[in-house]
């Protein structure tokens, strides 16, 4: 059995684990632009959020850009904010039989591997999960979020040469990201989350599956994060195979624990920004707390937040989150 | 006949068929398309105006139903805003020349900073279904843009739209440039994380929390 999964499955606590970067940059007085483009600030920030907070694990940055920028779409790099995609990549059969699978050395790929393999090398004492995007948001990316929507539809066979591209490289990355020495990957899906269960089966489950069967084993697990689905993908988001399965704030965490077998991890899902970023203190422990009396029982039932915390969550209201936790767990 | 071409018609839309080509839906592949029999149902002599009111309308309000029901997600939705669109192409010469009358001009967008768009378009092709010429200015569309779409078009409705709590705030800004220019523009906003009570706090004249709310309020606007 998968490490962490056998240290959460067997432990008596209930674990926390926020998916956070943002708070690390600004404590080392780095800016966004600063920590996605320099694998060194990465490293720096995530290894300040294990020095100062207690969680059972480190996460690297949430950066959906990295992917799509090394297959060559136009990266849009604000100095404070998160990254974003400009345009379209391809738009029809031709651009996308004409695309190449980028190599591990486009863009910014290097430094994120820099990033993990220093976190990794440096923090021994919990795991470390690298993080990347999942094929079918990759494939948006480079299509446009709306017209894959249809095009799923009226060119399927488009898009599942491109949904193939986008697997072969992300394979390859999270491989690679494998070969750095982190615990695991979390592999952010949350275009899948737009589409009926069955079309997430067909168009997301599918190429997920690969990227598990290619790294996921005793060692190394594959966590699926998936915030837009609303309840109508659980099955398929299970039927990955990924160890664990993290879920956004849309959705109902005690039904979502009924649902997934008990030796699948399931995490989530505080709002980001709703709870952590424009609460208080006192709301943070109140929404904490709530959900942890919802969820208590459930051995398989990691506490996160619904999404990577943006920038400018204050660290009191991450600080009330734990300490909730830990009160909850004497 | 015409009610014969009309069903076909309001059939298409709703479960997606935009034209011949289209593979979709699977059981009316290899059969005309929303495009083909719109064009078919011109030339015997159905009115545009009993194409938009008798198929299309009726038919996004069904889609908009199953789509507020969970019954069918974006994907379908989607596709049966294309094929309305598909629809819309040959009533644009009618539009244009004045024998059909449409509702208004309505201008939309992403509010700066929020880069979502794909429930912006879905309202934006709900709209323009419902009867609308739609200007639609994309994503992160700055105050500037907004004022000058809205100097071309002055009798225009505006719609914005956002989807990240820290992008909602900037509606205010937009909606207060926009009152100071042209105080009798209507402004109508939406995005997952607004609330009626957010609508009104910055200024709003209208909030829709699915594209039927938003549309029933802009039918009411020019009734
Ligand atoms: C798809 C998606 C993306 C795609 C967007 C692709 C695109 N072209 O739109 C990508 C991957 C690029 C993305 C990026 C980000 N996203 Co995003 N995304 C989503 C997701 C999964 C779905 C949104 C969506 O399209 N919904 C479907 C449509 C149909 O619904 P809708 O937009 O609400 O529209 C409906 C109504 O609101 C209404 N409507 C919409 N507009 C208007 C306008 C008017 C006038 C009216 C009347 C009605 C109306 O009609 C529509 C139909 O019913 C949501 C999660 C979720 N479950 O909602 C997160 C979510 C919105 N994203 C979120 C975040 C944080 C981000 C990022 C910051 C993440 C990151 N770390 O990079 C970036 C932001 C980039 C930016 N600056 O904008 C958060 C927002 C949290 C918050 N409250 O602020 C969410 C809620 C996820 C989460 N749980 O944390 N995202």
């Amino acid at each position: 059995m998968n490490k962490f999964i056998n240290q959460i499955l067997q432990g008596s606590n209930v674990e926390a684990l926020p998916i956070m970067t943002h708070p690390g940059i600004e404590a080392i007085g780095k800016s966004v632009r600063e920590a996605v483009s320099d694998g060194n600030i990465q490293y720096q920030a995530i290894q300040y959020l294990h020095d100062h907070f207690k969680t059972v694990a480190c996460t690297s940055i949430m950066d959906l850009t990295v992917e799509a920028e090394a297959f060559g779409a136009t990266v849009n790099l604000p100095e404070n904010e998160i990254p974003s995609v400009t345009g379209r990549l391809v738009c029809d059969e031709e651009s996308v039989k004409n695309l190449v699978v980028p190599s591990l050395e486009k863009g910014r790929v290097p430094q994120y591997l820099l990033a993990n393999q220093l976190a990794a090398a440096n923090i021994t004492d919990k795991p470390v999960f690298s993080g990347c995007i999942g094929p079918f948001s990759l494939a948006g990316r480079l299509y446009d979020m709306s017209e894959i929507m249809v095009g799923i539809y009226i060119e399927p066979e488009s898009i599942q040469l491109l949904l193939s591209k986008c697997t072969e490289f992300l394979v390859a990355y999270c491989k690679a990201l494998k070969a750095s020495g982190t615990q695991g990957v979390i592999v952010a899906e949350p275009a899948a989350g737009l589409l009926s269960g069955e079309d997430c089966m067909t168009y997301s489950t599918f190429y997920v599956k690969q990227i598990v069967d290619a790294v996921q084993d005793d060692s190394f697990t594959v966590i699926l994060h998936n915030c837009g689905n609303t309840g109508q993908c659980t099955d398929a988001m299970v039927a990955t195979g990924a160890n664990a399965l993290h879920f956004g704030n849309a959705i109902d965490m005690e039904g979502v624990l009924k649902q997934c077998p008990s030796d699948v991890v399931v995490l989530g899902n505080l709002n980001p920004v709703g709870v952590f970023k424009q609460g208080t203190v006192e709301s943070v422990r109140e929404e904490t707390l709530q959900l942890l009396q919802k969820t208590a029982g459930y051995k398989n039932f990691v506490i996160s937040s619904g999404c990577d915390l943006p920038p400018n969550v204050p660290e009191a209201n991450i600080r009330a989150f734990l300490e909730t936790v830990e009160m909850f767990n004497i | 006949m015409n009610q014969n071409f009309l069903e076909k018609l309001s059939e298409c839309v709703e479960f997606g068929k935009i034209n011949l080509a289209s593979p979709y839906p699977p059981q009316m592949k290899g059969f005309p398309g929303a495009d083909e029999i719109t064009k078919e149902a011109l030339e015997a002599g159905v009115t545009p105006t009993e194409i938009l009111n008798e198929a299309l309308i009726t038919a996004m309000n069904k889609v908009g139903q199953k789509f507020s029901e969970n019954k069918i997600f974006v994907p379908q939705m989607l596709l049966s805003a294309k094929a309305m669109g598909a629809s819309m192409i040959h009533l644009k010469p009618f539009f244009a020349n004045g024998t059909v009358q449409r509702k208004g001009t309505f201008i939309l967008g992403t509010v700066y900073g929020d880069l979502h768009d794909i429930g912006k378009n879905l309202f934006g092709m709900m709209v323009e279904g419902a009867g609308w010429e739609v200007i639609d200015l994309g994503i992160d569309v700055k105050i500037e843009k907004f004022l000058e779409a809205i100097e071309q078009n002055p009798t225009a409705v505006v719609g914005i739209s956002a989807l990240l709590t820290t992008t909602m705030v900037n509606m205010k800004p937009v909606i207060d440039a926009i009152k100071s220019v042209s105080p009798d523009t209507k402004v109508i906003v939406g995005g997952a994380p607004l609330s009626v009570e957010f609508a009104q706090s910055i200024g709003a004249d209208g909030y829709g929390k699915n594209p039927q709310e938003g549309i029933m309020w802009l039918d009411k606007i020019v009734a």
